[in-house]
Order: C-alpha cells, then sequence, then structure tokens
C-alpha cells in the first residue's frame, strides 16, 4: 500500500500543464451556501480525490463542473476554455465525463445499448448504429466486467454491475477529465478493488480525474493528491498523507477530543425496552441498504448509531419511523409497529429529526414551531414553545424570519425545536450536524446534555462526527455497510474503534 | 421484435385485401378512417411514448394539415397533390413554431401550450368563418377518388408508410437517443446531447405525419370541418387510440385506432355514449393495464 | 359610460374567473394534480342547479346548494375514482404518473362532458339567478346579479383566506403545498389533508359552475374552454400561487371583456390566449410564480 503511494507520489512532473482549472467557483442556495471560492487544477494522468463530510459541498462542486447546476461565481476551464454555466451535453461534448453516485440506467435499453448511447454521436440522421460504435461498445462493455451480460435488461442485473455500467457510460465519450462520485458505496471488498482498478487505468490512460468521497482512507490509495473541503470552503490541500496528519481537517472530522459521560448500566438495566429492533432488513431495489439489524433502546437513555455515509443510518432511522418497508420487526413501547402510517408513528411519540430537516421552507420560525405543536392544547403549546425558546434563544430572536433564509445552524435548531414540539417519547436525531460550524455544534451538543439530563426523552442520534456522538451517550452502536459490527459504552468506544474514524 | 413484426405485415396483407373480397362501401369505409386515425396515432406515440412529451393538441397538427389544404384547393384551385403538400408543409411549420419555444420548458408547460394552440385555431376558424366556413365547414371541390376501395388503398399506403417510417426512427440510433431524452434528460444530457434538438424533431416528424394524414382526410371526406379535424375531441380520440393500445411501441397505436373506430361503430347505437363508453374504457386501460392492449397481450406472453 | 360598463362587467366577471380558477390552483399546490376535468366540474355544478331550481322547479335557492353539492361530490369522484388510484397504481412507473394522472383526468373530463351532453343535450341553457332586478351604479343599469357574483366571489375569496392563514386546518393544507413529507413528520397524515383539499376545491368549484351558469349560461360544449381558461389564468399568474391566480383573474377578465366590447364578442378569448402564449415563452413561472 505505502508504496503505491510513493511511486505515485513521484511520477506525476510538476510542469504538466492542468487540463481542468477550477478557480471561485461559489454556489448558494437561499440562506446556505453550499460551495465558496473553491479553487483547484487537475492534471493529466492524476487522480485528484475531493473529501469532505455531507454537507461539504464537494458533490455541489462536481455537479457545478459538470453543467448540472449553475455556478453564483466562478470559473471551469478546459484546455484553457471556461464552461461554466454551460449546459451539461455541451460540457460532455467539451470532454468531460461523470460517474453519478446513484446508478442511472434506461430501464428499456439493454447494457449494450447503455454504452452504445454514450457512444453515438450527436447527429440526426444516423438511420443505424455503425459497426464501429458497437464494436467499441462492447469493448468498453469488456474492459469494465460487463461482456457477460450484454443483453440483459438493467433490473435483472445485480448492483455492481450497475455501477460497472455507470463506470463504461463515463468513458464512452472518452473524456480527458472523468469526474467521480463516490464510487465505492455499497460494493464489497471484491468490488472494491475491481473498481479501484478501473479508475486507475482511467488515470493511466492519460485522463483527469477527479474522485470525490466523505473518506480519505477507502480513497488514500488511488489518489495522487487530496484537496479537503468543509462547509464549502478548502482546508487542506496536499498528498494523502499530508492531509490525514493536517490539524484542521482532524478537527473537523474527529472534532477535537473524545469526552465520555455514560450513565452506569445499571440505570437501564431493569427497565422494559421502549425500542427495540429484531433482524431489521431493508433492500432499495437490489442494493441492500440494512442487513438483519438488532437495535434497543431503554427509556430515558441516550444511544447514538455511529456510521460513515452509506453506512445505513438514515435507512434505519426512516424504517423505525415507517417511511420505508423492512422485513424484521420493530416494537415500540411493546407494541410492534407495523401497518402503523408514518404520521400515526409520529404522533404516538416516535418523532424523527431527518437529515434534511425538512423545514417548511417558506414558514416563518415560529410558523414551523406552530405545526410541530398543533396537537397540543394552547396553553400547553405556548408553555413548550417558551421552554424551547429558552433551549434556543436565537429561535426567538429570529421568530418571525422566514425559515429558508436562516443559517445552516439556525436551521438545524429549528428542525429540533419543531420536533421537540411534539412531545417526544423518543426522539431520533439523523446527522444534526451536517454541515455545520464548529461553535455551532458546542452549542447544539449543550442542547443534547440539557435534553439527556433534565428530561425523560429518549435518544437515538445517528453521527459520523464521533466527537459529537459520545459526550452525551450512554451507549453506541457502530454501522458499518448495512450491519451492526460494534456494540458498547462511549468509553469502551474511544478506547477500540475510535481510531477507525478519520 | 422480429415476431411481432411478422404478425403485423400479416395482420396487414390480410387487412389490405378485405376491400376487394367484396365487402360492402361502410365496412371499407370504416377501415379507411381506422388507417387515418392509425396515422394521427402511431404521430403522438412517437412524442409520447418516446420522448416523453403529452401533446394535448394533435388535432391542431391534424386541423393545420386539413385546413392548409383545404383553403388552397377552394381558394385557388390547385392539383389535388399541391394542395396535399401545402398543408402539410403548413403542419409541420405551424409546428415547429409551436415546439420550439414550447420544448424548452419544463413539465405541464408544453402540454398547456398544445391545448392553447387548438383553442386559438378553433378561435380562429371561427372569427375568419368567412374563408374558413366557421363551424359549417370548408367544403373541397377536388377529391383523391371516388370509389371507396381506392380511397382505402391511398389511406392504407399512407399508414403503411408512416408506420414503417416511424417504426425505422422509433429503432434507430435516434428513438435510442429520444427515448433517453424522456426517460432521464439529466443523463442524456450528460452524455452529450442536447435534448431539446431531439424533441424538436420528433415534433416536426410528428407534425409532418399528422399534417399529411389530415390534408389527405380532407380530400377523403370532401370537407374541412372543427368538429372532425380541429376539435379538442379529435386530439382526445387520437390519445385514447394511442394509449389504449400500448404506448411506445408503434404498433399499438394501430391497434388502438382500430378498436376505437371499431368501437366507435360496433356503439353507434348507444348516440353519443358510445364516447363515453371508450374514454371509460381507455381510463380502465390506463389505471390498470398502463401498458394498453400490446401490453396486455406481450404480458401473456413474458 | 362604455368604460364603466367595462369596468363593471370586467370586474364581475374577473372576480367569477378567479374563484373557478382558484380551486384549480389549490388542487396543484395541494395534491400536485393538474386537474383537467376541471370544467367538467364546473359545468355539472351549473348543470344541477338548473335541473333541480328550473327544470324541476325547485327554485333558485335549491338548485344553487344543489349544484353546489354536486360540486363537491364529482370533485371527491375525481379524487377517488382517478386520480388517487393513478397515484397509488404499482402499475406505473413513478416518472411517468404525473403524466398519467393528467391523461386520467382528461379522459374523466370527456366522460363527464358526454354524460351530461347525453342527460342535458348540449343546448345552453341558464341557471335562474339568485337575485333578480337591476341597479344603477355610476349611470349604469346593471344587473343586481353581477354585483352579487361579485360579492360572492370576494366572500369565498376572503373566507378561503381566512381559512388558510388563520384555521389549523388551513394551515395544514399550507404546510402540505410547501413540503409534504415534512408535514407526515409532524404527525399529519395527509390523506386526511388531501380529503379537505378536494372538498374545498369542490364548494369553490361548485359555487363558482352556478354563479358562472348564472351570468353566462352553460353547456357541456363549453367544457373545454373552462378548462382551457382555469389553467391559463393559473399558469398566468404562477402555479401554486393563490394571489398570482387572482390577479391573473383580472387580466385575463379585463382582456375579455374590453375585447368583447372594443373589437367583437367572438374575439373575446383571443388575446388572452395570445397572452399565455407569450407569458409562456418569455416567462414560463408566471407573474409570481412560485415552483
Amino acid at each position: 500500500m505505502s508504496v503505491a503511494l510513493d511511486i505515485s507520489a513521484g511520477t506525476l512532473p510538476e510542469t504538466a500543464p492542468a487540463v481542468l482549472e477550477v478557480r471561485g467557483l461559489t454556489k448558494r442556495y437561499g440562506g446556505l451556501v453550499a460551495a465558496k471560492n473553491v479553487s483547484f487544477d487537475v492534471r493529466a494522468g492524476e487522480i485528484l480525490g475531493l473529501i469532505g463530510p455531507n454537507g461539504s459541498g464537494k458533490s455541489t462542486v462536481m455537479k457545478m463542473i459538470m453543467g448540472i447546476e449553475k455556478p453564483n461565481a466562478g470559473e471551469v476551464r478546459l484546455n484553457g476554455v471556461n464552461l461554466a454555466g454551460k449546459p451539461a451535453y455541451k460540457v460532455a461534448r467539451a470532454g468531460i465525463g461523470i460517474v453519478f453516485q446513484h446508478s442511472r440506467p434506461l430501464h428499456r435499453q439493454t447494457v449494450l445499448q447503455n454504452i452504445l448511447l454514450g457512444l453515438l454521436p450527436d447527429r440526426l440522421t444516423a438511420l443505424r448504429a455503425g459497426h464501429e460504435a458497437v464494436a467499441k461498445a462492447k469493448a468498453i462493455a469488456e474492459r469494465v466486467g460487463l461482456s457477460a451480460v450484454l443483453d440483459r435488461l438493467p433490473a435483472t442485473l445485480p448492483f455492481a454491475d450497475l455501477r460497472r455500467m455507470e463506470l463504461a457510460k463515463a468513458i464512452a465519450r472518452n473524456p480527458q477529465v472523468v469526474l467521480v462520485d463516490e464510487p465505492f458505496a455499497g460494493l464489497t471488498g471484491g468490488e472494491v478493488k475491481d473498481f479501484s482498478d478501473l479508475i486507475v487505468s482511467f488515470r493511466d490512460e492519460g485522463r483527469a480525474v477527479l474522485l470525490v468521497d466523505h473518506n480519505v482512507k477507502s480513497v488514500a490509495a488511488m489518489v495522487d493528491r487530496v484537496l479537503a473541503l468543509y462547509l464549502g470552503e478548502t482546508i487542506a490541500e496536499g498528498s494523502a498523507a499530508e492531509v490525514m496528519c493536517n490539524e484542521t481537517v482532524r478537527r473537523v472530522y474527529l472534532g477535537g477530543g473524545i469526552s465520555t459521560h455514560e450513565r452506569p448500566e445499571a440505570v437501564f438495566a431493569h427497565t422494559e425496552p421502549v425500542l427495540q429492533v429484531e433482524n431489521l432488513s431493508v433492500f432499495y431495489g437490489k442494493a441492500q441498504a440494512l442487513d438483519s439489524v438488532n437495535l434497543l433502546l431503554h427509556p430515558g437513555e441516550f444511544v447514538s448509531v455511529v456510521g460513515l455515509n452509506g453506512a445505513g443510518k438514515t435507512t434505519l432511522f426512516n424504517a423505525i419511523s415507517g417511511l420505508v418497508p423492512y422485513t424484521g420487526k420493530i416494537f415500540w413501547q411493546g407494541a410492534p409497529l407495523a401497518g402503523k402510517t408514518p404520521a400515526r408513528i409520529a404522533r404516538d411519540g416516535l418523532v424523527q429529526c431527518p437529515e434534511t430537516r425538512e423545514l417548511f421552507g417558506e414558514m416563518s420560525v415560529a410558523e414551523n414551531i406552530a405545526l410541530g405543536g398543533q396537537h397540543l392544547p394552547k396553553p400547553e403549546r405556548l408553555s413548550r414553545r417558551d421552554w424551547l425558546f429558552s433551549l434556543f434563544p436565537i429561535l426567538e430572536a429570529r421568530a418571525g424570519q422566514i425559515a429558508r433564509t436562516l443559517s445552516g445552524g439556525e436551521q438545524q435548531m429549528l428542525a429540533i425545536a419543531r420536533s421537540l414540539m411534539m412531545k417526544p417519547k423518543l426522539l431520533i436525531l439523523d446527522e444534526p450536524t451536517l454541515g455545520l460550524a464548529p461553535v455551532i455544534l458546542s452549542q447544539l451538543s449543550d442542547a443534547m446534555k440539557l435534553l439527556r439530563d433534565q428530561t425523560d426523552i429518549t435518544i437515538l442520534l445517528g453521527e459520523q462526527n464521533v466527537t459529537f456522538a459520545l459526550p452525551n451517550a450512554d451507549r453506541v452502536y457502530v454501522l458499518e455497510h448495512a450491519r451492526i459490527i460494534w456494540e458498547g459504552s462511549p468509553t469502551r468506544f474511544a478506547k477500540e474503534m475510535a481510531s477507525g474514524y478519520l | 421484435m422480429k415476431k411481432q413484426l411478422i404478425i403485423a405485415v400479416i395482420v396487414l396483407a390480410v387487412v389490405g385485401i378485405v376491400p376487394l373480397t367484396g365487402v360492402s362501401d361502410y365496412i371499407t369505409g370504416v377501415l379507411t378512417m381506422i388507417c387515418f386515425y392509425a396515422v394521427f396515432a402511431m404521430s403522438w406515440d412517437l412524442l409520447f411514448g418516446y420522448a416523453g412529451e403529452v401533446n394535448f393538441g394533435p388535432s391542431f397538427l391534424i386541423g393545420v394539415g386539413a385546413y392548409g389544404a383545404g383553403l388552397a384547393d377552394a381558394n385557388y384551385g390547385l392539383p389535388v397533390v399541391v394542395c396535399i403538400a401545402i398543408g402539410t408543409l403548413a403542419a409541420v411549420v405551424g409546428g415547429l413554431l409551436l415546439a420550439i419555444p414550447a420544448l424548452r420548458l419544463r413539465g405541464p408547460y408544453f402540454g398547456l401550450i398544445t391545448l392553447v394552440a387548438v383553442l386559438l385555431l378553433q378561435d380562429m376558424i371561427e372569427i375568419f368563418a368567412g374563408t374558413t366556413g366557421g363551424e359549417i365547414g370548408l367544403s373541397v371541390p377536388d377529391v383523391l377518388a371516388v370509389s371507396a376501395t381506392v380511397n382505402f388503398y391511398y389511406a392504407f399506403a399512407l399508414m403503411v408508410a408512416a408506420g414503417g417510417f416511424l417504426l425505422l426512427v422509433a429503432n434507430s440510433p435516434f428513438g435510442l437517443i429520444l427515448q433517453a431524452s424522456g426517460q432521464d434528460p439529466v443523463e442524456a444530457q450528460a452524455l452529450g446531447f442536447n435534448i431539446v434538438k431531439y424533441k424538436v424533431v420528433a415534433f416536426g416528424i410528428s407534425a409532418f405525419f399528422s399534417g399529411l394524414a389530415g390534408a389527405m382526410l380532407v380530400f377523403y371526406l370532401g370537407t374541412a370541418s372543427v368538429s372532425a379535424m380541429v376539435d379538442v375531441a379529435v386530439g382526445i380520440q387520437v390519445i385514447i387510440a394511442a394509449v389504449l393500445g400500448g404506448r411506445r411501441t408503434i404498433i399499438g397505436p394501430v391497434l388502438g385506432a382500430a378498436f376505437l373506430v371499431g368501437a366507435g361503430e360496433v356503439l353507434r347505437p348507444a348516440g353519443q355514449m358510445s364516447g363515453f363508453i371508450v374514454a371509460a374504457l381507455a381510463l380502465g386501460v390506463i389505471m390498470l393495464v398502463p401498458d394498453g392492449l400490446l401490453g396486455m397481450v406481450r404480458g401473456r406472453r413474458a | 359610460m362604455l368604460a364603466v360598463q367595462i369596468l363593471i362587467d370586467g370586474f364581475a366577471i374577473s372576480a367569477l374567473y378567479a374563484l373557478g380558477a382558484l380551486g384549480f390552483t389549490l388542487i396543484f399546490g395541494v395534491s400536485g394534480v393538474l386537474n383537467l376535468a376541471h370544467g367538467a366540474i364546473l359545468v355539472t355544478s351549473a348543470m344541477v342547479a338548473w335541473y333541480v331550481g328550473t327544470d324541476s322547479g325547485g327554485g333558485a335557492f335549491t338548485g344553487a346548494a344543489a349544484g353546489v353539492a354536486a360540486g363537491v361530490v364529482t370533485a371527491f369522484l375525481t379524487y377517488g375514482l382517478v386520480v388517487r388510484p393513478i397515484q397509488r397504481s404499482k402499475a406505473i412507473p413513478a416518472v411517468e404518473r404525473e403524466l398519467f394522472v393528467l391523461t386520467g383526468t382528461l379522459l374523466w373530463g370527456v366522460m363527464l362532458q358526454i354524460g351530461l351532453a347525453d342527460i342535458f343535450t348540449s343546448t345552453p341553457i341558464t341557471v335562474e339567478q339568485l337575485v333578480t332586478g337591476t341597479i344603477n351604479i355610476f349611470g349604469v343599469r346593471t344587473a343586481t346579479n353581477e354585483v352579487f357574483i361579485a360579492v360572492v366571489s370576494w366572500a369565498v375569496l376572503g373566507a378561503l383566506w381566512l381559512l388558510v392563514n388563520r384555521t389549523p386546518a388551513g394551515r395544514r393544507l399550507l404546510a402540505a403545498s410547501i413540503n409534504p413529507r415534512a408535514l407526515t413528520l409532524v404527525g399529519v397524515e395527509l390523506d386526511h389533508v388531501h380529503l379537505l383539499a378536494w372538498g374545498i376545491y369542490g364548494l369553490i368549484a361548485g359555487i363558482a359552475g352556478v354563479l358562472l351558469g348564472s351570468f353566462l349560461g352553460t353547456s357541456s360544449a363549453y367544457i373545454p374552454a373552462l378548462t382551457g381558461t382555469a389553467f391559463a389564468i393559473v399558469v398566468l399568474g404562477g402555479l401554486g400561487s393563490v394571489s398570482g391566480t387572482v390577479i391573473a383573474a383580472y387580466v385575463v377578465g379585463y382582456l375579455e371583456t374590453l375585447t368583447a366590447y372594443l373589437v367583437s364578442p367572438s374575439w373575446r378569448a383571443v388575446p388572452a390566449l395570445l397572452l399565455l402564449l407569450a407569458v409562456l415563452y418569455f416567462r414560463p413561472q408566471g407573474i409570481l410564480g412560485r415552483r
């Protein structure tokens, strides 16, 4: 492994011209800044890794390069020609190809036809696909390992083959630049190796490859250089080893120190579990998002589920909230949840504050909170609202402001406040720290502490930020590749598992 | 695919011979109308089934073709072939003028523009009734042929030619790109295709055949009228035929047209409720068997 | 004198158009459905009002009540028989669902149109006016019915505003049009919200249909044009914007009135349609469009 790193770090001549030059790329959505002044170069025959946690802006940057999103400012130069703001088909024809994070096959066409599409000239008059085009399609299919399934429809293919097809489509036009978005999500160890080799082969052909991922370690062996993003801005640049050691990067990913304050097990030992998940499995088409997950929560407990992007946390929470179909059993306060509508589950006290927050964007802060408390009698609603305003004073200050225009941290606080208005017995929080500045994180952490110590709400927290996940937790589960691989106290986690999380 | 083509050819051959076997002119007339509606429906399917765009006003294209040809004949006495050419050209030009800006828009806006176009055309015809004959219609002095059988063969030839061309196009690289544009516009663009260009061309092809059939229809019926060619109801018949028959198959709409016209005749005793029954059937089909009649047949085989 | 007449007539017809188009906007905002059977619901209400009130001799008020009830029933039938089954059908691929709902409502509208023509023929009829006589406004003799229509239309608009902004049920409707998933997360059954939306839609459409029938007359043949006008107004104002709909209704209403008086009645509908085309080409999101 380290040998490979050394070789790749040495072979690239510093004087090689940059094929793709990105300068000052910026994108705003209302009050949220997704990307701010991002600049970098990618040279021919090089793989640049663009890393960052969810919400760091890396997918937005990729979409802006491809022309799927229009930047508010900045340039994207391919061989000196600025493509920023041009429609995607012009960018594709100029020589940039993209491997999307989620496979998007044409369902009514065979594998061969899917790949052939990328090889067709943009001409109206072709009545038959030329022999060379078909031959080339077959060659590309062979290269990515799809020769055996050329005549099959995508619905019959396993997950990994669909991902292979995405790789094939991306290089069909023989692009100078290949954008790859989170290539390894959902793949097994062996498949990851195959895909790595394929992507490295793209580089070795002289293409410029931009690889986007959230985990440095998983791409360290492949990339020549790394650019780390956080909250839309660049925080570090250099070789993979340099970036992994970088102080700011470590702070952002690990967040600084880990502290643990779990309450003794005895406190919960004799209580009936308030939530019990048995053998839960979820499939999205071919991909298995959860595999026989078992989990339980005691009343008043604070449990953290730690896992990286794509591990399955959101799927787990959506299954519990009744939003996705599943196999297995879930018991809430002793009774099975099966058959209840998601709204009913929420009204019964099992409330989720999702990763996407799901605010009523065009309504004010006060209106959002009022909607959370609509099932309460008026006096109780008002007193509960006052309590929440004391918990999150900034919300009271901004009570009349339209939710869409709030900053990221304020939106998160509003989402939590709205969920708390519903008098939850169990509150599920899905990645509340997504895209938030460290200063807001400590505010949120204080709020979590207060909830744990002063209320009897059971809390289930899903996080990839270990620093945030641990201090208030009584127990920790680790979810990886759809499975629970570890369970224990936060203290034991800090000893055994924490080092794996950069 | 090949098996279905063979079956289609056999069925066509059989149908093609029917008028020579001594059936009444009435039956031949019904078959002729089926041919015309088949062309309307196949043209519509290219846009809906392949490009994923709903044209709520196919009768705009039919009407422009029909009135273009009819006015050329009634006012200038040009030869029938020239009139038909003028009508077809008018439909293509009118259609493209409409489609080029409209296809840039997302969502239901395209459908809405096509609907507005029909309403405007209808209004214009009624306002300028002096020239167009208004609600009464425009009689044309010429006809394609006097014999019912010859008329049938003109329509049959049109249907076979249109069907053949559309099938070729649908299975060509153009068709593949068109389908991609309809199924997943982002992906199609990321692969380098200007999807608006392809949709506009598809609309142009649809306009060509709809206009041509509309123009020929004028010289079959002897008049150009709102109720037969422009009315929104005509457009809805076309949509019913295509959806009922099976979208995205080219052959399906032919089946649908046969069913539509046939059922209309069979249900004639029910008066105007025949239209009700057919619409109800179509509604049932799209809810229960969205792939239409052809889809039901294919489903059994799979 | 003519100017005043145009002002008054235009105001009344615009108010009515606003009412007619508002239900359309509401359903699009909450359910995401462009109901192409809209004109059919309007005319059904008018026809039933005429049948109960005039043809069966029930009197104007009973007729009007029956008409409004018919509007509600037809709206629920549209939702339950056509829209909901298509939205839930597993046989239809998700990307085509919207297209199928559109086509489904189109076919349903055709069924209603033919059904009405069969029962009532397509000869235009007029619903009996609830108030008769004339009134003098700034020197112009105006049918009291016209004033009544304008008043009722604005009263309903006001009631709807109150509902959406001041009642819990109304807030939920508004919330559903902004973020249905969020509404589920705060424990509200979306099914109930949709039922409420369609019920209100039927009520508004019923009232609009009955009033239209008493002002301009009605017939099954008017259905496509009515759907077209409602659709046009809603798009002009901006899909999903209630205030946009009202403003656009006034633009269209006055355009039509001006054309009818100053050019010719047969040209009535044309300028509005041309304006719609222009708007679609240059500013498709409409005057106050949000989506």
